[in-house]
């Protein structure tokens, strides 16, 4: 072998169609460890680990005899030492000095060995991936047509009028109940959906868990009388207060309760209980229902889980619930766990927070009034009682379903409603009637809610007077808040709107204004 | 059967004489790997050769993971084309895991066979301690398993679009199906795991077709103790240790093949001597 060859900055070895090593260079030597007479006349498996060997003889000597060459080979090359070097291979079976070679280049790959895993890992995961979004649409379309289906049907019939007046409020009810089941699903979609992506944030501060427990119970309380089922509570006023977002609480509390109210039969009981053990604070909430099974125990908290799939579900049916849940209460540092004697036998759901240190997250008195004004003002003044007489309301959306509703709402508590369908018609009518306070659609043709209001703002500047608008979306994502918010609007409420809440909203940023 | 079969395996028939030879290539191969060897026999035999469904250039239409996760897959591929050309007499050459193939096929219909030729055989790849080795642990399967899928990425994943693309040009075809015998990574990785995660041992009593055990030296596949336990379990076997070093003589060594299958061949021709040297 001349010098050149021997020292060329990559592998080379010779080797008969035996697989005896016939010519081996300087440089593969050393990536090996081996002295030349170690290897000259041993069988080229010897510095092959054993998937190596296999793959040798099963495919790359097979090739090689056949075809006279091959190329581009991954094989993995063992040193003396035991450790094992990634190499690319090229080979080529020729005739020299009488006698049949094969002659082999090979170069070492550790790094780019190390990024083809990593693509073929993704690719992997992204199969996955794709496949389990395939199963995850085909739930979810088939669960949003159900309600849809009924809707439809119901909507038809009154429609048509076919019905009497009994019938009629049926149907009614029963729209009212599918609309509201899907906009469950919805919300648990979309939950679903920033937990997966990691967007999921709390709006953490000092939550007394006794006053979520009692609003929890109070919103409860009508199904559980309506199917005889006592709510009992037991609440250790030692429990003290934890750190966590109340309204994620609140929909923790919420999911357990009506899970247990769904699967426990007529005259049973659920029980909601809170002690303090140790440097934690633990809500037991117990039923007296149809429990889980022992095999369906673990499964509990995984989404896209459900024991029985012929239960009829009171919120849809995706199964999200209970993972949602205990992301949750993951990402407030607690657990939950489930515990059941077994079918026919009642279940039991325990969750841990841990107490709050001596330390209050403090946050401003503005933000926090127009994020929960509507929850606080909720339970200070039933919807019903509160009125917009006088109010100026100026309407802007594109739907005209969606104006005509509004519009419908806030004219039957008495504000006086200018509706318009364009961002520029809004312009206009700001000048013309001088409204108290703008609901405006975000999504909308040509300019968009966002532009709206930043030209108002703009408008406003020079007269040092802003006047009060909330954002309506169908997007409720927190981003889809954070823009509205920082746009320039007051406040935000996904679509669909629900009248009460929009009432008391206008209400609360009516007052908020008149009063200094 | 709607598919030919003989399309179907890619069956190739020849030579002049008419008690057929039945040829069966191996993991990671196609019926190429014979043409060294079949020369020699077709002034004497019917030649046949074919491509098991999934490898070569066998119609991939007819693959079914199920039907070719476990080696009666592969053994019911062999019974249909003896069925279709009503192949009898005919003498089984297997390399590698078709020698456990032929086993199979035999177990299931021993009229049809006359003889065995093992090429390199195994009834099971993976050790089993303390009584059996095999040559292998598990784990070495699943590297290469990994190897095979990362020198397969290029072909199937890369250059299957641009194949399929240029139909107008058959040479990128070619060339792909020649690069690997199957091009297919999800069908050699069930081929792969059908043949090194099969244990065949409890088989072997039940073979009752006479046959060769073809042994070579230094094979890291099939290693010696794995043709000693074979020559013990197997009824009717004889075993000649190869000259030939390696996995594949039929490719390595041809003559000394030729030499050793003609001698046993010749040998149960005149079943009066003994066997010959």
């Amino acid at each position: 072998m001349d010098d050149l060859l021997n020292t060329a900055p990559c592998g080379f070895v010779s080797f008969t169609d035996d697989g005896k090593v016939v010519e081996i260079n300087a440089t593969l030597l050393e990536l090996l460890g081996y002295e030349r007479s170690e290897l000259e006349g041993k069988h080229v498996e010897a510095f092959l680990p054993a998937a190596s060997r296999i793959f040798y003889q099963t495919h790359f000597f097979p090739l090689l005899r056949l075809h006279g060459k091959v190329e581009e080979i991954y094989l993995s090359l063992r040193s003396k030492a035991g450790e094992d070097t990634p190499v690319l291979v090229n080979a080529v079976r020729r005739e020299r000095g009488g006698t049949i070679v094969n002659d082999c280049v090979l170069i070492p790959m550790r790094q780019r060995n190390q990024y083809e895993d990593e693509i073929l890992h993704a690719k992997r995961a992204a199969e996955e991936a794709t496949l389990a979004k395939d199963e995850f649409l085909a739930v979810v379309s088939h669960e949003l047509r159900t309600p849809l289906t009924a809707i439809l049907g119901w909507a038809r019939m009154l429609k048509a009028g076919e019905l009497d007046e009994t019938s009629s409020l049926r149907a009614m009810d029963i729209i009212e109940r599918n609309a509201e089941s899907q906009t469950q699903l919805i919300e648990d979609l979309l939950d679903f959906s920033r937990i997966i992506s990691g967007k999921l944030r709390l709006d953490v501060r000092r939550v007394e868990l006794v006053s979520i427990i009692e609003a929890a119970i109070d919103v409860m309380r009508p199904a559980a009388d309506a199917r005889g089922i006592r709510l009992q509570v037991v609440l250790d006023p030692r429990a003290g207060p934890v750190s966590g977002d109340p309204e994620r609480l609140q929909q923790v509390l919420w999911n357990l309760l009506s899970n247990a109210i769904k699967f426990t039969p007529k005259g049973g009981r659920v029980q909601v209980r809170l002690a303090r053990i140790n440097s934690s604070v633990e809500i037991t909430v117990s039923d007296t229902g149809q429990g889980i099974s022992a095999e369906f125990l673990p499964y509990v908290f995984e989404r896209f889980r459900q024991a029985d799939h012929t239960t009829t579900r009171r919120f849809g049916g995706l199964g999200l619930g209970m993972a949602i849940t205990k992301h949750i209460l993951e990402l407030h540092g607690g657990t939950i766990r489930a515990e059941s004697p077994g079918e026919g036998q009642g279940a039991t759901f325990i969750l841990r927070l841990p107490v709050m240190i001596a330390h209050r997250a403090e946050r401003s008195e503005a933000e926090a009034v127009a994020q929960r004004a509507v929850a606080v003002e909720d339970r200070e003044r039933p919807a019903e009682l509160v009125k917009l007489d006088g109010v100026r309301v100026l309407v802007v959306d594109d739907e005209s379903d969606a104006r005509d509703l509004l519009v419908t709402i806030l004219t039957q508590r008495g504000a006086e409603v200018a509706a318009v369908s364009t961002a520029a018609a809004a312009l206009e009518q700001l000048r013309l009637a001088k409204p108290h306070l703008i609901v405006s659609d975000v999504e909308m043709p040509n300019e968009d809610g966002y532009s709206l209001i930043r030209k108002v703002r703009a408008f406003e500047g020079g007269l040092g007077e802003r006047i009060p608008a909330i954002a309506l979306t169908a997007h409720a994502r927190s981003s889809d808040r954070l823009r509205a918010l920082s746009a320039g609007y007051q406040m935000h409420i996904p679509k669909p709107v629900e009248p009460a809440e929009l009432v008391i909203a206008i209400s609360n940023l009516i007052n908020r204004r008149q009063s200094p | 059967m709607s598919l030919d079969i003989l399309t179907r395996n890619n069956v190739k028939v020849f030579g002049k004489g008419t008690q057929p030879m039945l040829f069966a290539h191996g993991f990671g191969c196609d019926q190429n790997m014979w043409r060294f060897v079949t020369p020699a026999f077709e002034d004497d035999y019917k030649i046949v050769l074919f491509d098991y469904v999934g490898s070569g250039k066998s119609d991939l239409r007819a693959y079914s993971a199920e039907r070719y996760g476990a080696l009666e897959g592969y053994a019911q591929d062999v019974l249909d084309i003896c069925a279709e050309l009503e192949l009898k007499d005919v003498i089984f050459v297997g390399h590698s895991v078709s020698g456990v193939v032929g086993m199979l096929a035999s177990i299931r219909e021993p009229e049809r066979f006359a003889q065995l030729i093992l090429v390199s055989p195994s009834p099971c790849y993976i050790n089993d301690p303390p009584d059996y080795v095999g040559g292998f642990e598990r784990a070495d399967i699943a590297g290469l398993l990994h190897l095979m899928e990362k020198n397969y990425i290029g072909w199937a994943n890369f250059l299957a679009p641009v194949v399929m693309k240029n139909a107008e040009r058959p040479e990128l075809t070619r060339e792909l199906k020649e690069s690997f015998c199957s091009t297919d990574p999800k069908i050699a990785r069930r081929f792969a795991e059908a043949t090194f995660f099969s244990d065949n041992r409890g088989d072997l009593p039940n073979v009752k077709i006479p046959s060769l055990i073809m042994q070579c030296s230094e094979d890291a596949i099939a290693p010696q103790e794995v043709g000693d336990y074979l020559e013990r379990h197997l009824p009717g076997s004889t075993m000649r240790v190869m000259r030939a070093t390696g996995h594949c003589p039929q490719m390595s060594h041809p003559e000394e093949t030729v030499q050793l299958i003609r001698e046993y061949l010749a040998a149960i021709d005149r079943p009066a001597g003994p066997t010959a040297l």
